[in-house]
């Protein structure tokens, strides 16, 4: 079944022709979106919202762009938004904490972490500093960035994706790179891992 | 890519204006996104300089958390789950319909009851304050002329 095909049997309703666009896509939309928001149960959750949205708006796709292109635009709106839902949950359990006096998450998991063998306290460390400054880029840098890194994407692909012109997407994935590497330096000058 | 081995080169003094060049580009370099010259001066560099070596290791074994956590496993229960959520949809559909119709109306119909209750009570309360004092205005007036005081003192006198 090519891809028009699968379309017009997801927007006649087609249950085996969604169950197949699932099977066929759902790893490339849980990476994407666990890129983003660096946790598998999220991005799972997340996954299901992007094919939900799919088979109710199956309609309005026109077939001028692939599936996987539509997918990935799909998906890395909706997990742009959970970032920012959560970062906003964050700011306000903040301001509830600093008046109620509550003991800080992160203290809690650090002092979690002490009972954790010594190469996996580096592991996670490595991977809470990394995924700290990927979620400091700015979101198109961000977007760019992850679907270069995490699903391989040539630069073309990202730029349909992203609606923007190559050069851009070529120079958002260079400032994306340094700001990285600015904040891995800034963090192995302090010796934070 | 060079290996280099951290145990046969000795320590030396860094150049520091070398090493902070040098630095914006390891990214690149470990992408092997560099110039042929480049890659010589940097591998050059990084022969001599131990504290970039360091951070060019640091660097690579942070991204290389990418690879080692990217692709997680999917839940085989993924499109169960998916399923179980597209089967309630037509259920949910109905009610935010409704919702979508039902709650604008609603606060439309009391919006409007509230505007016309209270020009109701508006004009009602109205009225009377500014035809009051012209009515009294006049009442005064015609006892005056119905009954002048001087008239009066004059009739108890």
């Amino acid at each position: 079944m090519d891809e028009s095909e699968l379309i017009k049997g997801i927007q006649q309703g087609d249950n085996k022709a969604f169950r197949l666009l699932v099977e066929t896509y759902q790893r490339m939309v849980v990476n994407t979106c666990f890129g983003i928001v660096h946790n598998t149960a999220d991005a799972e959750d997340l996954a299901q919202d992007v094919f939900l949205e799919i088979f109710r708006t199956a309609e309005n796709f026109r077939g001028d762009s692939k599936i996987s292109t539509w997918l990935y635009r799909i998906a890395t709106n909706r997990s742009l938004n959970f970032v920012r839902n959560n970062k906003r949950k964050r700011f306000f359990q903040s301001i509830e904490e600093t008046f109620t006096g509550g003991r800080n998450r992160n203290s809690e998991i650090s002092e979690n972490r002490n009972d954790q063998p010594d190469q996996n306290i580096t592991d996670q460390q490595r991977s809470d500093l990394l995924h700290r400054a990927i979620d400091r880029l700015p979101e198109k840098q961000r977007t760019a960035f992850t679907l270069n890194k995490y699903e391989e994407l040539p630069y073309q692909q990202i730029a349909e994706v992203m609606e923007i012109s190559l050069a851009s997407v070529e120079s958002l994935i260079h400032r994306a790179k340094k700001n990285l590497q600015e904040q891995l330096y800034e963090c192995y000058k302090k010796k934070c891992v | 890519m060079q290996v280099f081995n951290l145990n046969s080169v000795k320590p030396l003094n860094n150049d520091d204006m070398e090493c902070k060049t040098l630095h914006k580009d390891l990214i690149f370099y470990l992408d092997n996104e560099v110039s042929n010259q480049k890659r010589i001066e940097i591998e050059e560099h990084l022969a001599k300089c131990v504290d970039c070596r360091s951070f060019l290791s640091f660097l690579k074994e942070g991204m290389q958390i990418i690879e080692k956590e990217k692709n997680p496993e999917v839940s085989p229960f993924f499109y169960t789950r998916l399923s179980a959520r597209l089967e309630e949809k037509p259920e949910y559909q109905v009610q935010s319909q409704w919702a979508r119709l039902a709650q604008p109306a609603f606060f439309s119909i009391i919006l409007l009851l509230g505007i016309y209750g209270g020009s109701r009570l508006g004009s009602n309360a109205s009225f009377p304050k500014v035809n009051q004092p012209a009515t009294s205005s006049i009442q005064m007036l015609n006892d005056f002329e119905a009954e002048p005081i001087e008239s009066f003192l004059l009739g108890e006198l």
